[in-house]
């Protein structure tokens, strides 16, 4: 796979402040939920893929 | 407030190879990614530079690395600046040496390599590859599309599980 090439006009540059507790409990909430939502996939495929193997 | 222990393998990286692109010639070179300390101070020019790197030295919170090519490790072509949130990587500061920037650049994927590297400790310490910034307005756009990041809200911005490990796929070879 090849680089990330950004255009020459434009320069990717990072300048963050700092979270406020509330956007920070928000975003780790925001977390949870997708991390419980690619478990709860991952957990479905194993089982379909239990399911053909017995098959 | 009592700090949770890190899930998963915890361990120092050092030193990673990659790779970025000269816009002339095509021709690539591999990178490190080193830790910056204030022993460095005297590679890098205030005049180059926006950001304030010796005020991020020495902020205890946040660790700052330093990109070069392999054979040239004393030019620096680009800082980033991150701090361990115990569940998440926050990106404090990322900037290009000013020869990385406009339309003179000389290398492409100096931020797309720190980005990767991000991703990559936020995967090694258990975090799920996670990894958080602010975006400027207009390269919320872009980071979508080019980092494969998340747009959280006003200029807040993420980077989850997939987009983290294809970018660490695309940048660092093992």
């Amino acid at each position: 796979m090849g680089l990330i090439k950004e255009p020459k006009d434009v320069d990717f540059t990072v300048k963050s402040e700092p979270w406020t507790e509330e956007e920070l409990a928000d975003f780790r909430k925001l977390m949870k939920e997708i991390k419980s939502k690619k478990n709860k996939l991952r957990l479905s495929l194993t089982k379909s893929k239990r399911k053909k193997d017995l098959v | 407030m009592k700090r949770k222990k890190p899930k998963g393998l915890d361990f120092i990286v050092d030193k990673l190879t990659n790779s970025i692109e000269n816009t002339s010639t095509g021709e690539v070179f591999d990178t490190e990614i080193v830790k910056f300390t204030i022993k460095d101070i005297a590679q890098i020019k205030k005049s180059g530079w926006v950001f304030d790197w010796t005020k991020e030295l020495n902020d205890k919170s946040k660790k700052v690395y330093k990109l070069t090519t392999t054979n040239n490790p004393t030019i620096i072509q680009g800082l980033l600046s991150i701090e361990d949130k115990q569940d998440h990587i926050f990106m404090h500061l990322i900037e290009s040496a000013k020869f990385n920037k406009g339309k003179n650049k000389i290398y492409f994927g100096v931020p797309g390599n720190l980005v990767a590297f991000a991703c990559k400790i936020s995967v090694d310490k258990g975090y799920e590859g996670f990894v958080a910034f602010d975006a400027k307005t207009d390269l919320i756009k872009h980071y979508e599309h080019s980092l494969g990041a998340t747009h959280f809200r006003g200029l807040r911005m993420f980077i989850q599980t997939n987009a983290a490990i294809k970018l660490i796929s695309q940048y660092f070879k093992s």
